[in-house]
């Protein structure tokens, strides 16, 4: 029964990790992206930004859920995005707009005196943000960014909403057959893999510790 | 420059997209039934799927042609019948092999096969079970549902296929003390959200936690954060007593008694194929053979 129950909980544990990584992957260059936008000196845009960022963070990331996966088909009569792909859009939109936001505090944190020192040097914009900007950036956003991660793999939980079979729906699956233990059997992963990634987090932060 | 520009465009995008998306879901009621009717076929047109099956035909799977053809055509354009379920034995459940079985799935599959089509399963949540057939996610759902009239409102239903009822499951201690109507105003119950138990609880006027699935409700009696619970009869055989994480619950009366169905979208002409289908598989003995094989030879409906 143990091992029964723990290779189906590691099956939508793969759909848990698959969702977590893909969300990462795309959410934290776009993430960047929206945060210039936040930033930017033509008004329009930062409005416009600054209102797309209120809305994801404002509202539930499940209604987000089933708007992405329901909206086509009920407001246009579209076909619908496949589940697992409609639950990614959904999550790398709204992580995006989370890690929009630590990339600007991250970003407006460097003293404004080190963008002169680069513009006294003859450097371009480009140049003084990869240059100059950025690594201390990564530097300042490692914490707020390890808090990020770890809720995310949380957050993967509600995608079971819409019919993504990630482990806690695999848990729940038993207990509609009269076990209750699998259920509460799934928080042992989410603790074992968010260990790691404290673990992981703190190593990289010791690393980066080489300059104040 | 460009590089913000695109960023312009693309953020602006999604805006407008979401805007779009929070406005208007009041408005999506009316249309649905209009396009499912816009044509109708008689029973015969849909029978004749049974002598010449249409092939699976991979290029023509998008939603547009449903809209002026009927359900049954748009199903067997792409080839493939999506029925909606849960884990949910005997009806419902995977065997070991991992394949769906149950007395549901197991005539879901010779439907699938009368429309000449092939038949997937989805399971789906069952909150969402309306929403998923008017957005075309599913094209049906068979899964041990009774009807209600909300589901009556929302999709289209043909007629009844298996009896059930609500019963009353209370730890195996209590039993004996509380074995009438009057009594269950004292227990705190729990019940599955807008299920059949919901709706017999508030005719006796009794008041409840509503969860999100009857295991859940069950949950609550095992672990004494409600007294009882009402679930289905056919799900309390098999849920609960030895062998479970309930030896020590029992369900002591019924509550009243209701008819399972199956559903489709508004207006679909599915609903008369179901008819002639099921009366056929009623005629030859499939019903009875099938119903027998999962222990429904008392419960199920034959034509």
């Amino acid at each position: 029964m143990l091992l029964t129950v723990t290779s189906t909980l590691l099956d939508g544990f793969g759909t848990t990790l698959r969702l977590f990584f893909l969300t990462l992957l795309f959410a934290l260059p776009l993430g960047l992206v929206v945060s210039f936008g936040s930033m930017s000196k033509f008004s329009p845009l930062r409005y416009c930004t600054q209102t797309f960022v209120w809305i994801i963070r404002g509202s539930p990331l499940l209604l987000q859920i089933l708007i992405v996966f329901y909206g086509p088909g009920l407001l246009f009569h579209l076909p619908l995005l496949p589940r697992f792909t409609a639950a990614l859009l959904s999550f790398v939109i709204n992580y995006a707009c989370y890690f929009s936001e630590i990339y600007r505090g991250g970003i407006q944190s460097v003293p404004r005196g080190q963008y002169e020192a680069g513009q006294v040097l003859g450097m371009t914009p480009g140049q003084i943000f990869f240059r100059i900007t950025l690594l201390q950036v990564i530097k300042r956003i490692i914490p707020p960014m390890g808090n990020e991660f770890i809720t995310l793999v949380k957050d993967t939980a509600l995608v079971r909403v819409i019919g993504v079979y990630e482990i806690i729906w695999r848990g729940e699956s038993f207990t509609k057959k009269g076990f209750i233990w699998p259920l509460f059997y799934t928080g042992l992963f989410y603790l074992v893999f968010n260990g790691g990634l404290t673990i992981l987090f703190r190593k990289i932060e010791a690393k980066l510790d080489y300059f104040k | 420059m460009k590089k913000k520009l695109l960023a312009l465009l693309l953020v602006c995008g999604l805006v407008l997209a979401l805007a779009a998306c929070g406005g208007a879901p009041a408005e999506t009621g009316g249309n649905d039934s209009a396009s499912g009717n816009a044509e109708t076929q008689t029973p015969d047109d849909t029978a004749a799927g049974n002598e010449e099956p249409t092939p699976p035909d991979d290029t023509a799977n998008l939603s547009d042609a449903s809209g002026e053809a009927g359900d049954t055509a748009y199903v067997q354009n792409k080839g493939t019948l999506v029925v909606g379920i849960t884990d949910f034995a005997p009806m419902d459940y995977r065997s070991d092999a991992g394949e769906w079985i149950g007395f549901d799935a197991d005539m879901a599959k010779a439907f699938a096969e009368s429309l000449g089509v092939q038949v997937e399963f989805i399971e789906i949540n069952w909150d969402n079970k309306l929403m998923e057939l008017d957005t075309k996610a599913i094209d049906m759902v068979w899964n041990g549902m009774t009807i209600t009239d909300e589901v009556k409102a929302g999709a289209a239903v043909p007629d009844p296929y298996c009896r059930n009822g609500q019963v009353v499951v209370v730890p195996a201690a209590m039993a004996d003390a509380y074995a009438s109507v009057e009594s269950l105003k004292d227990l705190s119950f729990a019940v599955e959200n807008g299920s059949a138990a919901a709706e017999q609880l508030d005719i006796l006027g009794i008041s409840y936690t509503a969860l999100d699935t009857q295991a859940r409700a069950l949950m609550e009696v095992a672990s004494g954060a409600s007294d009882a619970c009402v679930i289905d009869l056919l799900m309390a055989g098999a849920m609960i007593g030895e062998g479970t994480s309930y030896p020590d619950l029992t369900y002591t009366f019924q509550l009243n008694n209701e008819e399972y169905g199956v559903a489709f979208r508004k207006g679909s002409d599915l609903v008369d194929a179901f008819n002639t289908f099921w009366a056929e598989a009623s005629a030859d003995g499939r019903v009875m053979e099938t119903a027998t094989m999962y222990g429904l030879q008392e419960s199920v409906i034959v034509k």
